[in-house]
């Protein structure tokens, strides 16, 4: 009998929340294991990179986020029709993570004294860069990423805003209607949102 | 007829440069557009986001060279057989890249932190990915996934050719898998001849 996936992440929703989107919204089964923070240095030497998430089945563990999601996106049908569309979406996803790697390097990798600099960059630059083409793109495709259909780009978006929203302290959304509209969207699907109402409450 | 592809990117090696080796090991022709820095901000709101490398096939315009790499890995048959290989793939890929922007962090800081983030990227960073990655590809019979070249291995060398310049130093020195199968992907005989004539670039 085959055991159930398993994916490894903090305690938190970070980057394992857009996983635990497409877990959902496929309805796949899975164990959610977290650890806490403290508990990382010692956990680090079992994964294939130091680095979590991690999602493992059948005993093989994967890493990656992206990579991840992507696996998920093709076994429910979120990945394009074709070869083209799928790179288009994939794209966005990429452009979702650099913008988060943006946040990641201001608020969890400068020491707290050089944030200023780093934040207003972000909040003045870098954000409204991402945001207005993201909004842009939904509006040209009918309020999806991509050619106007839901595909893993768009939950992998509303899985991970909430993260951004945390690190700023207001919702990125405001001003980008589409954006907001699309966070919604993805929220009110039924798995997603059952999700949403049983997940552990975290700050991040 | 086959479809019109071009390449648009900086004159250097870095993003571009996966993209540029997978062309040419699929004996597609490309035009390799190289965009000088003042150039390039009247050229932004001509790509789909801003930001380069750009891929056009027959005037589609794509972004994101990993997704494009990915795209040509399919087209040029060094894709993965089945969804949980392309998930290896993608995860190695997806770590090179974690590599890479280390690098790419350290040799742009702001002089105030430079040289410690060299240092940290030197006796940590490095050691960490290119064991690790040493280590898979003897696990996987001299390639980076299930003993067989894939785009991963070509992303690699990309990878490989693009940081060495950049730290002005040879990464794989110590690692001897990932030396050897850098240079089995040099060796090949369209990725020989594209290293040959490409214009040279500094990283």
């Amino acid at each position: 009998m085959a055991v159930k996936p398993k994916l490894t992440y903090f305690n938190c929703r970070g980057s394992g929340e857009p996983i635990r989107y497409l877990l959902a919204y496929g309805n796949t089964e899975y164990e959610d294991v977290r650890f806490e923070d403290e508990e990382f240095p010692k956990l680090k030497p079992n994964f294939p990179y130091g680095q979590v998430p991690v999602l493992e089945i059948n005993g093989k563990m994967i890493p990656q986020t992206l990579a991840i999601c992507r696996y998920l996106a093709k076994r429910n049908g979120l990945y394009g029709s074709d070869d083209f569309e799928a790179m288009q979406i994939d794209a966005v996803a990429d452009a979702i993570v650099d913008l988060r790697n943006a946040f990641t390097f201001c608020y969890w990798i400068t020491p707290e004294d050089q944030r200023p600099a780093h934040e207003e960059k972000l909040k003045k630059q870098t954000l409204p860069f991402y945001l207005s083409r993201f909004e842009k793109s939904l509006q040209e495709n009918n309020g999806y990423f991509v050619n106007g259909k839901l595909s893993y780009a768009d939950i992998f978006f509303a899985g991970q805003v909430q993260h951004f929203s945390d690190n700023t302290k207001y919702d990125i959304t405001d001003g980008y209607p589409q954006l907001k509209a699309l966070v919604e969207k993805v929220e009110n699907i039924p798995q997603i949102k059952a999700w949403i109402e049983k997940r552990p409450k975290t700050d991040f | 007829m086959a479809p019109k592809y071009k390449v648009t990117y900086f004159d250097i090696m870095a993003l571009a440069e996966p993209i540029r080796y997978l062309l040419s090991y699929g004996g597609i022709e490309f035009e390799d557009v190289r965009v000088k820095g003042d150039d390039w901000p009247k050229l932004k709101n001509g790509t789909p986001f801003g930001k380069m490398p750009v891929l056009e096939v027959d005037g589609k315009k794509a972004h994101q060279s990993i997704a494009i790499a990915r795209y040509l890995g399919k087209q040029v048959g060094l894709a993965g057989a089945d969804d949980w290989q392309n998930l290896k793939i993608d995860a190695t890929v997806d770590t090179v890249v974690d590599l890479r922007i280390a690098v790419v962090n350290a040799v742009f800081a702001d002089e105030a932190t430079k040289a410690q983030k060299k240092e940290t990227l030197e006796k940590d960073t490095l050691p960490f990915y290119l064991g690790r990655l040493d280590n898979q590809i003897k696990e996987n019979g001299g390639y980076l996934v299930d003993k067989k070249l894939t785009w991963a291995d070509l992303h690699l060398a990309a990878t490989v050719d693009s940081v060495n310049g950049a730290l002005k130093t040879n990464i794989a020195a110590n690692y001897s898998n990932v030396g050897s199968l850098t240079e089995k992907v040099w060796n090949l005989p369209k990725i020989k001849e594209w290293r040959a004539k490409r214009p040279s670039a500094s990283m």
